[in-house]
């Protein structure tokens, strides 16, 4: 991938800037928030946002700062995204690889649990282990990360299927490589393309879908902010005060987007099928 | 106009839009089409026999492609004569199906793989001639067993896929002709097909022609196809003709070095059995230039073992040349100005 | 075709089987045995109690014997009883579920009414600008949390009688009319992002089909653009977007979980968070095993209204028959 066909695809690049702000944003709120995103304060409850108090998103039904909030809560979601998604891509991809190159009857078992795991929908899958594991942060990611295993096997599992009867492996094979090195040293890398993409776009679900599992109260608990549980307090007193449902929800679909278009450009700068067709 | 021509292309130039620049597919294309006349167009792949073609009835995908220039006079049965690339693409859909009607290359993708085989072949006509449903499915059946095909009540009811390549290319040649058209245009009808079945289907559209007068432009790469089936040539070369003739005097006295290369390049059974018959088939040397940014030169020049001076630097004129029929060739070996 | 039915049939039956090891033992993982937690909420039980409950609860016997018994009783429709109230779980489930399906059903409605025309018509228009402005609203409409949407939907509606249920809510057998009227936004809270992606699908698909050969045939004979575009492209554009538009159905019955709790719809979708608020687990495992299989058929559902639009799928099976 070349860097000038990255800066070309302006779907790609606006991805990537919305994602740095995000990244910045994160990194500034380890050093500074405007105001302590737990610290209640009964004087300041339901402020519309003012630049004269200070609270730029207003402040929630407990007198805390908005803003501060998304900021913290932008932590949390993206570190639960980014370690679910890291949980289902290893184990998706090395369930897939070792199902499509083995072969025969690991395939056959390894892809029947993928399909059980595909036959509940993610959302409902999600819901059910926290149910079953209990309401803790971590919880969250183990949660989103099982979603993800199937379709991380399919996708390594297919690329592999197809990259396996390939020349250069034959070759490999017949110059005496053992099986461990041919997988992670041939073919790993050309299956990183439709892999990249992919984790891109968990990475937008994953927001999406911790954001969904704290509104409902399965996710992360109150007082840490999450966006979701920020959003599900605002449920109450939102008639009066739409900037607490506005923001968080703002803060969610803004990173979101910014992993689609960052996927989906990549998809277009990364897939030469699909370079031509758009 | 002459009195019997039915269609005359003048000056025809379509371009395409590329990444890598503009490509001008068919550049400065004149000619002419008498009524119930075969005319072959013949050519390597890439030279522009198809988008000619296509750009006749206005099919050409813009963007990228944009015919640029030139005039397609096409003269109706009344008389009434009008320039198909300037009234309104509304005139010309009136016209494409049912006075000049097309038959592509590959049957399979040609034909709608979601679609019964009788309702494709019944759509033109009941478009053009206002048929009812019925009746356009009767009329469906008729053109399905005029074109051979056996057991037409039962098919008519199939999907292309469940035809052979043979039995879709008739059903593209019934769909083609439900309207009995003034002009067939001949896509390299029979090049997806098992070479025995490509003689029936050319005989299918010589018959078919013959008995309803439809005049067939038929493009091909195959001059063995055009020997069998066509009145004249026109013999194309990186977007332009080079050499106009009757099939007997392009077949006997071919002008033009490309058309001698190609001629030369046919295998041929009675050349075996005489005294040369133990040399190696001739192919031309060299490649169809791009057609990206061609200068002012011949465009043969650079594979043409007669090449001169001056086909480097101009284009050569269209010289008309004695023969049995009209004929011309563009080249500066036959050319009589500017030597 | 039946026997195609058939074969897919049957091919379900081995990823249910997995679905039901799945709840069954998943729930078996928590800490704590099912009486304990049935006991958190009682008074002292005599020790001659306690050996009946335990009997009752099964904690005498190996943990697959229990799952076959529990499977058994599943296939009969016995799938338990309430912790919390005593109920059977499976009425409690049959008089929530047409709300939920009704949901699901009118949100794919939405997305299709939505989402085809758009498709459709982005694709004839094309032109750098468009082209990223369809993409980008594709993607945002893939991007906005559909319980956010239902919040702001609630928020911008609340002062109009009539479109946001809360509480109120009215079957559709009563009131046909005023159903549909309240089931709207929610419906189009689920539907709106699987609009945007149907509308990717069918945008994506059309370009490349009006791309084909047949599409030059069918202008080649004539025929109006708009022919062209309905009958030849169209049902040859859809098939990807069939499937598609299948395969998220299922997802629309997870996001109806999520939107009934904001529109306080009666479904099963708050039955299931009441339940996991109360750890009733019976009830939950229930739902699990209903939504999945629920999944599992629409997608065969799906597989089957593929092979009735695409001819050549149909036949391929006739062939094998023959």
């Amino acid at each position: 991938m070349s860097k000038s066909r990255l800066a070309k695809n302006s779907i790609a690049m606006t991805g990537v800037v919305i994602v740095a702000l995000y990244l910045l944003s994160i990194a500034v709120s380890f050093f500074w928030l405007p105001f302590d995103p737990v610290a209640m304060d009964v004087e300041h409850l339901l402020e519309a946002p003012s630049l004269a108090t200070g609270h730029l998103f207003g402040t929630d039904e407990f007198g805390r700062d908005i803003l501060a909030r998304i900021m913290k809560g932008s932590t949390i979601s993206l570190v639960i995204s980014l370690c679910a998604t890291a949980l289902g891509s290893v184990v998706g991809v090395l369930m897939g690889i070792w199902a499509g190159y083995l072969g025969g009857r690991w395939d056959h078992w390894i892809m029947r649990v993928a399909d059980v795991l595909f036959s509940f929908p993610s959302l409902l899958l999600a819901i059910f282990v926290m149910a079953i594991l209990g309401e803790k942060t971590f919880n969250v990611v183990f949660a989103i990360g099982i979603v993800y295993i199937p379709q991380f096997a399919r996708i390594s599992r297919g690329a592999i299927l197809t990259i396996k009867s390939s020349e250069f492996v034959r070759a490999a094979r017949s110059n005496g490589a053992g099986s461990s090195f041919i997988l992670f040293r041939h073919l790993l890398p050309n299956i990183l393309v439709p892999l990249i993409v992919q984790v891109s776009l968990s990475l937008s679900v994953a927001i999406l879908l911790e954001s969904s599992l704290s509104f409902l109260g399965l996710g992360v608990q109150p007082p840490a902010p999450s966006w979701g549980n920020m959003l599900s307090g605002a449920r109450k007193v939102m008639v009066l005060a739409p900037w607490t449902a506005i923001y968080p929800g703002l803060a969610i679909s803004f990173l979101v987007l910014g992993f689609n278009l960052l996927g989906d450009g990549l998809r277009d700068i990364l897939d030469p099928r699909l370079r031509n067709v758009r | 106009m002459s009195a019997e021509s039915i269609l005359r292309v003048e000056g025809l130039r379509t371009e395409f839009h590329t990444e890598s620049g503009l490509v001008k597919a068919v550049n400065d294309i004149s000619f002419e089409l008498a009524r119930g006349e075969t005319l072959g167009l013949v050519g390597e792949s890439g030279c522009g026999k198809s988008v000619t073609n296509l750009s006749i009835l206005r099919l050409v995908q813009s963007p990228p492609g944009k015919i640029a220039g030139g005039k397609v006079l096409f003269e109706a049965l009344d008389g009434s004569r009008r320039d198909l690339l300037a009234v309104s693409e509304e005139e010309v859909r009136v016209l494409r199906g049912k006075n000049i009607s097309m038959i592509f290359q590959d049957p399979l993708t040609s034909l709608n793989p979601v679609l019964r085989v009788g309702v494709q072949i019944a759509e033109a006509i009941q478009l053009h001639h206002g048929l009812r449903k019925r009746e356009a499915r009767a009329k469906s059946i008729e053109m399905m067993r005029l074109i051979g095909m056996p057991d037409p009540e039962r098919r008519v009811d199939d999907y292309p896929h469940q035809f052979s390549g043979g039995m879709r290319q008739r059903v593209m040649i019934a769909m083609a002709l439900s309207c009995k058209p003034d002009i067939l245009i001949a896509d390299e009808p029979t090049t997806a097909l098992d070479v025995t079945i490509q003689a029936q289907i050319l005989d299918l559209i010589k018959s078919l022609s013959a008995r309803d007068a439809t005049a067939v432009i038929m493009i091909t790469h195959d001059l063995g196809v055009v020997a069998g089936m066509c009145d004249s040539i026109c013999v194309m070369y990186a977007g332009r003709i080079v050499e106009k003739a009757t099939v007997d005097d392009l077949f006997h006295d071919p002008l033009h070095p490309y058309t001698k290369g190609l001629l030369a390049s046919i295998p041929r059974v009675d050349a075996a059995a005489s005294a040369e018959g133990s040399q190696r088939l001739y192919s031309i040397p060299g490649a169809p230039p791009s057609l990206v940014g061609m200068s002012d030169c011949c465009p043969f020049h650079p594979r043409c073992e007669s090449a001169m001076g001056i086909c480097r630097s101009r284009l050569p004129p269209e010289t008309v040349h004695a023969g049995k029929g009209p004929r011309s060739v563009s080249c500066w070996l036959h050319a009589k100005e500017g030597r | 075709m039946g026997r195609y039915i058939a074969k897919r049939l049957l091919s379900l039956v081995p990823v249910l089987f997995g679905v039901s090891i799945i709840v069954f033992f998943l729930v078996r993982l928590i800490p704590g045995s099912a009486l304990q937690m049935y006991m958190g909420t009682q008074v002292e039980a005599t020790p001659q109690q306690m050996e009946e409950l335990k009997r009752i609860f099964g904690e005498d016997r190996p943990v697959t014997v229990l799952f076959v018994e529990w499977l058994g009783r599943i296939l009969q429709g016995d799938f338990g009883y309430s912790l919390r109230t005593g109920r059977a779980v499976l009425p409690d489930i049959l008089s929530r579920l047409p709300l939920s399906l009704e949901l699901t059903l009118f949100a794919l409605f939405l997305a299709l009414l939505i989402g085809i025309p758009q498709g459709i018509a982005s694709s004839l228009k094309k032109n750098p600008v468009s082209d990223v402005i369809n993409r980008i609203v594709g993607l945002l409409g893939l991007s906005l949390p559909q319980f956010w949407l239902a919040s702001l939907m609630v928020l911008a509606f609340s002062g109009t009688r009539g479109w946001i249920p809360m509480g109120n809510y009215i079957k559709f057998a009563a009131n046909p009319l005023r159903n549909l009227q309240m089931l709207f936004l929610p419906a189009l809270a689920i539907g709106i992002g699987l609009a945007a992606v149907i509308m990717r699908y069918t945008r994506n698909s059309m370009l490349e089909v009006l791309q084909m050969d047949y599409i030059r045939t069918a202008k080649a004979k004539g025929l109006k653009k708009r022919v062209v575009i309905l009958r030849h492209a169209l049902k040859n554009a859809i098939l990807p977007v069939i499937t598609v538009a299948g395969f998220n159905t299922g997802y629309l019955l997870g996001g109806a979980i999520v939107i009934e709790e904001v529109f306080a719809l009666p479904g099963m979708g708050r039955l299931a968070l009441y339940a996991i608020y109360q750890r009733d687990y019976p009830v939950i495992q229930a739902i699990v095993l209903v939504i999945a299989t629920l999944f599992v058929l629409v997608n065969l559902v799906t597989d089957l209204i593929y092979a009735l639009v695409d001819p050549r799928i149909r036949l391929d099976e006739g062939k094998k028959q023959s």
